[in-house]
């Protein structure tokens, strides 16, 4: 049966190796989010970090220098959405979405008139993020399918995800940003620089941003395709708001768009239609976030009920 | 020796810890501030009075660095300051306790506390360390705080207290607190008190914001009058009276006690029977609540803020669902009906927040006058507005209320507190109706408009209207009711006449009969 050949131990990396892109963004946006701030812009800056790390890789060689410019993209493009949050007042969603509009725009024009290509750019040029062999891991089928050869961004977003939830639970700046988040006149009364504070982790959040780009174009393809982020950007913006912006839980939401997307693609191979695959990560974003809500909307609606007396 | 001697002598001349001279403050086109002055002694509390809009929470905000001040001078321990923002006053030892309380609901108590000033081990914040140096200042002056609780979980005499630790831990010698006793019970109020002196005796400076005179008069040692953004003058406690300092804070005498008077009470206009509805908290869900309100008579809830009141008020007039019981007005079951049914069934309602409820503050005080029948003749007809006679309904009202600046296209937004809880007032009594629920209806407007608000209640229950009025000034309560209900924890724990009511009483009963206990 074709069970079996869909639902086996390769599933696993599969289900991370789609999921690490998303996972980025959706840290990207948990950044800001503790600070109140709902980064929509995440596709755009995503996208910008893409084309960037494929162009400095190309150019130059490296993939390092190619990682570092698109998280410094990334930043530039943040602190523009900053300035414009931050010091004029305007609505930050319709900042984020601008800069999704320019993203698209500016890597097309930028593919055309600087790298003289157009629609998919892909060349043994491009280095790409190294992966991590470990030898000791080939004895072993399983773990060897399941935890080798990973790029060197795979391993580190495992990382940052850790180190997100320490800054943010464990350290002043995380307490602090938390504070300014929920209630920002609190921060100001106890000599917080909200502004600052605010400032930060939008730049903080553009870093991500960049890099989850950088991962998408250097270490989950070698390539750059024109809007290649195709909505990861707000599949990671989905994933926060289901795991409340805490590292962890948005992690494993991102996890389970990976999961129905490898599936999907599996089912391919049996003759699901493709419209129907193509389908399936967006179906299960409106799921998540449909099930999430309802079901924090039924806890509320009971919560506050006079007729279930609260244990 | 000689110039040491100088600079001893120049100490002794200056008596204040803080004084703020020629202030000066203006937001968009409204001057908050006049010409503020102010003088704080050490070890002194001081009350700083004034209706409300008068400027007295403005000027403790600029003396904290919430707004920048325009014009003026502040001197705080001989410094003299150009500009201040919450963490110069935070140095200079001063700490503010806001009316409203700034602590984040989603942290536990140390965090809040600990917010801005957190000591680390490392990279991680030492919250071993924390908890002792706070747990010093809570046993030093006996107050009762659960550090690990949320702050969503706790009582707010407790976010009161809480937010006192948070500024003592800073280091404050200079206390600011901005109408602390708006919230509490007389029994709570009593425990701040104690905790003041406490504070007092070990050398802090206090200033006390407040407009009720009898707490002015127990707790003060010297106090300061504002009105209308400039100051008035500052006299001893004890060289004065509530009287004098009614006269300095208005300007004229005032009489808030108006004589009750008795109509005849008829048939109940509103019966509520086994009431159940959720709630925001779980002090403040209804299970099973019954009473009634007659024609002509003013039945009063009283009770803390967040036990129920708002609940209730939001059940009756369909603005939440009914989980069980009914509520009848007028003979009629008006139980989980559409606000529009109900309201046609004869209730008007003075919403408890008229900027959310009460009123569209970026309409015309013309437009949210007809807000309630703006689809019935003659103010539109087959689905057009007739403003000629909206504007002339709207003048109408407008000299009748006496609502200032009197024009009938003027943004809401553009009057005061007490102008814009006219227009409400306005618009409800004047649909008549069967009932009038009344829900705070004086909160946060200056004592003209508390007068002239509080005789139109008694004008509307000497028309024959039944009135629910639910208030968390006690004094409102009592000098307004016939019947006084007391609510605790979402249920009634006394039904008195306000003949027999006492101040002393109705406390109690708002703590379920604990006394001193916590809710």
């Amino acid at each position: 049966m074709t069970f079996s050949k869909i639902f086996n131990a390769s599933l696993i990396y599969s289900t991370f190796r789609t999921a690490t892109p998303i996972i980025y963004a959706a840290l990207c946006a948990a950044i800001t989010q503790q600070a109140d701030i709902l980064n929509i812009g995440t596709e755009g800056i995503m996208l910008f970090g893409a084309f960037m790390a494929v162009a400095v890789s190309y150019l130059t060689g490296s993939w390092a220098l190619g990682v570092l410019v698109a998280m410094l993209g990334g930043l530039c493009i943040a602190m523009v959405m900053a300035v414009s949050h931050l010091r004029f007042r305007s609505d930050i969603c319709a900042i984020g979405m601008g800069v999704n509009m320019f993203a698209v725009a500016i890597t097309k024009f930028l593919l055309n008139a600087w790298l003289k290509q157009s629609g998919t750019f892909a060349d043994p040029k491009i280095i790409a993020i190294p992966k991590v062999h470990i030898k000791a891991l080939e004895k072993v089928k399983f773990l060897n399918d399941t935890f080798n050869d990973w790029t060197i961004t795979e391993w580190f977003v495992i990382l940052l995800v850790i180190i997100l939830w320490f800054v943010f639970y464990k350290t002043v700046w995380g307490l602090r940003i938390r504070a300014v988040g929920r209630m920002a006149q609190a921060a100001q009364t106890a000599g917080i620089n909200v502004n600052s504070m605010k400032y930060q982790a939008i730049a903080i959040s553009g870093l991500v941003g960049g890099l989850a780009g950088a991962h998408l174009s250097l270490g989950y393809s070698a390539m750059f395709v024109e809007n290649m982020t195709n909505a990861r950007g707000f599949m990671g913006v989905a994933a926060m708001y289901f795991g409340g912006a805490h590292p962890i839980f948005t992690a494993l939401g991102c996890l389970f768009f990976g999961f129905t997307d490898s599936i999907g693609a599996r089912l391919q191979a049996y003759g699901v239609p493709s419209q129907l695959v193509l389908l399936m990560p967006y179906v299960a974003t409106i799921a998540i976030l449909a099930i999430s809500m309802a079901t924090k909307k039924a806890m509320e609606t009971k919560r506050k009920s006079s007729l279930i007396t609260a244990a | 020796m000689q110039y040491i001697l100088k600079k001893a002598g120049e100490k002794l001349d200056s008596e204040y810890i803080v004084s703020m001279e020629g202030i000066k403050k203006t937001f968009g086109s409204v001057q908050a501030v006049k010409n503020g002055e102010f003088n704080l002694k050490k070890g002194e509390i001081h009350s700083l009075i004034g209706e409300n809009g008068a400027g007295k929470s403005t000027m403790m905000k600029l003396l904290y660095g919430m707004y920048p001040f325009d014009a003026g001078t502040v001197t705080i321990e001989g410094k003299k300051y150009e500009s201040i923002t919450p963490k110069t006053a935070i140095e200079a030892g001063i700490g503010m306790v806001h009316q409203e309380f700034m602590l984040v609901k989603e942290l536990t108590v140390l965090e809040n506390i600990i917010l801005g000033f957190e000591p680390t081990k490392g990279l991680t914040i030492d919250f071993a360390t924390a908890r002792k140096t706070v747990q010093k200042y809570i046993d030093q002056y006996n107050m009762d705080i659960q550090l690990d609780k949320k702050i969503a979980q706790i009582s707010v005499g407790e976010a009161q207290r809480v937010e006192i630790i948070k500024i003592l831990t800073r280091g404050a010698n200079i206390i600011i607190l901005d109408e602390p006793t708006a919230v509490l019970t007389p029994q709570e109020a009593r425990r701040l008190f104690e905790i003041l002196n406490n504070l007092k005796a070990d050398g802090k400076s206090i200033v006390f914001i407040s407009h009720k005179l009898n707490e002015i008069m127990e707790i003060s040692d010297r106090v300061s009058v504002m009105r209308q953004g400039t100051y008035m003058g500052t006299v001893n406690k004890v060289d004065t009276n509530e009287n004098e300092l009614a006269r300095m804070m208005i300007g004229r005498d005032v009489f808030l006690n108006i004589e009750k008077k008795k109509s005849s009470v008829g048939d109940a206009v509103l019966q509520v029977e086994d009431l159940w509805t959720s709630g925001e908290k779980e002090i403040s869900k209804i299970r099973g609540l019954s009473f009634d309100v007659r024609a002509g008579e003013i039945v009063g809830v009283a009770g803390i803020d967040g036990n129920g009141q708002s609940e209730l008020i939001e059940a009756i007039t369909g603005l939440r669902k009914v989980e069980k019981g009914k509520v009848i007005l007028d003979g009629k079951d008006i139980t989980n009906l559409s606000v529009k049914k109900i309201r046609e069934a004869g209730l008007t309602h003075i919403p408890e927040d008229r900027n959310t409820r009460g009123l569209n503050r970026q309409f015309s005080i013309g437009d949210n006058l007809i807000e309630v029948t703006l689809d019935k003749e003659p103010f539109s007809k087959n689905g057009f507005l007739k403003k000629d006679a909206v504007k002339k309904f709207a003048e109408e009202l407008i000299e009748k209320f006496d609502i200032r600046p009197a024009k009938a296209e003027l943004p809401t937004s553009y009057l005061s507190g007490g102008n814009a809880q006219k227009v409400v007032v306005a618009r409800e009594v004047t649909l008549g109706g069967k009932l009038l629920v009344a829900s705070q209806p004086t909160r946060g407007v200056d004592i003209g408009a508390i007068e002239s608000i509080r005789s139109i209640l008694q004008d509307v229950k000497e028309k024959g209207l039944g009135v629910l009025l639910v208030s968390a000034e006690l004094e409102e309560i009592m000098s307004l009711s016939d019947r006084i209900i007391v609510m605790h924890n979402g249920k009634i724990t006394g039904r008195l006449n306000a003949e027999e009511a006492n101040e002393e009483e109705l406390g109690m009963l708002m703590m379920s009969g604990k006394e001193g206990g916590e809710a």
